[in-house]
């Protein structure tokens, strides 16, 4: 029991793994108060998540790739910086990353560690889950060809317009060091 | 509240282990919520509300939907179905993607609290004035986008 304690006050003792295990925590609570609800949602879904998390490995590839592959020089000269044009370069690269939101961090992660500011990395989030590839045969199919178009031209302000108001906003609220 | 990040000093695999954890607790999470968006909550879209507002409605409802983004287009072709208009249909969708609750968490831990916060309210500014901007185009100029 002592050793289990140990265990966990020593897993605990990371942000992302005590955000985790609140996380967990919060879906126990959501099931104690719906078993039924969240049960059949939960084994609705049990396809979905293996698929999240195997698009998960491949963006974990993907940024251990950008890790390896991609110079400082290249962050530096597209991503660095307090340009306007990175915001758009951001964004677009956003736009053409496939994979859904959870899966897209390891890449986010990857990038900060390449020192990419804060701001752009707003615009990329946005551009990348705003729209994306794998939207293209839902949004034509089910939507039409006029919508999606429209969607991806306002993808690309949006995501413009997010790193630009977020390194506005972080002027009056500086991010954490 | 001092946050220890996780690009400090860890290994990538261990960053990777940790994304891993993250993730599949986000995951389960968000289907756990999901199982309470009821169809009430959608239905209230189709009541005879002003534009601006029923934009803020399908915007609140997309973030408090969590889950994968494939799974709000059912929704999407019903009311596009129930003749809601383009605008309220773009304000859902990208509601639903831009920021949601179990991803703020996942933002929090690698940037700190203050990034999330502030994603979430210029997104939601952002995306009010895309569903105004496109109600504005179709149901004043004219243009057929849906």
């Amino acid at each position: 029991m002592k050793r289990l304690l140990l265990l966990l006050r020593n897993l605990l003792e990371s942000t992302e793994n005590r955000i985790g295990f609140f996380l967990l925590l919060a879906s126990g609570i959501l099931f104690l108060i719906s078993p039924q609800k969240v049960g059949l949602a939960l084994r609705e879904n049990v396809g979905m998540a293996i698929n999240i998390l195997l698009l998960t490995i491949v963006a974990v590839i993907i940024s251990a790739a950008v890790e390896r592959f991609v110079k400082a020089e290249f962050v530096e000269r597209y991503f660095h910086g307090n340009r306007r044009r990175h915001l758009l370069y951001a964004t677009v690269l956003g736009i053409l990353t496939p994979g859904p939101i959870y899966a897209i961090y390891p890449i986010v992660f990857s990038l900060k560690r390449k020192g990419v500011p804060n701001h752009v990395v707003v615009s990329y989030i946005t551009g990348q889950t705003i729209i994306g590839p794998a939207r293209i045969p839902f949004e034509v199919g089910l939507l039409g060809v006029k919508f999606f178009i429209y969607r991806v031209i306002l993808s690309v302000i949006i995501g413009f317009l997010a790193g630009f108001l977020y390194n506005l906003s972080s002027k009056v609220l500086p991010d954490r060091l | 509240m001092k946050m220890k990040s996780i690009n400090r000093g860890d290994s990538f695999l261990e960053s990777s282990l940790k994304i891993f954890v993250l993730v599949g607790a986000g995951i389960l999470f968000a289907i756990a919520l999901s199982a309470f968006v009821t169809h009430d909550l959608i239905d209230a879209l189709k009541q005879r509300i002003s534009s601006p507002v029923l934009i803020l409605y399908a915007e609140i409802i997309g973030f408090v939907s969590p889950g994968p983004r494939y799974i709000i287009y059912p929704f999407l072709v019903k009311l596009k179905d129930f003749g809601l208009g383009a605008g309220v249909i773009v304000a859902l969708i990208s509601g639903h993607v831009l920021i949601e609750p179990s991803t703020a968490f996942v933002e929090a831990a690698f940037f700190g609290y203050k990034f999330p916060v502030k994603r979430f309210f210029i997104s939601f500014v952002l995306v009010f004035l895309l569903g105004l901007f496109t109600v504005f185009l179709t149901d004043y100029v004219g243009w057929r986008i849906l």
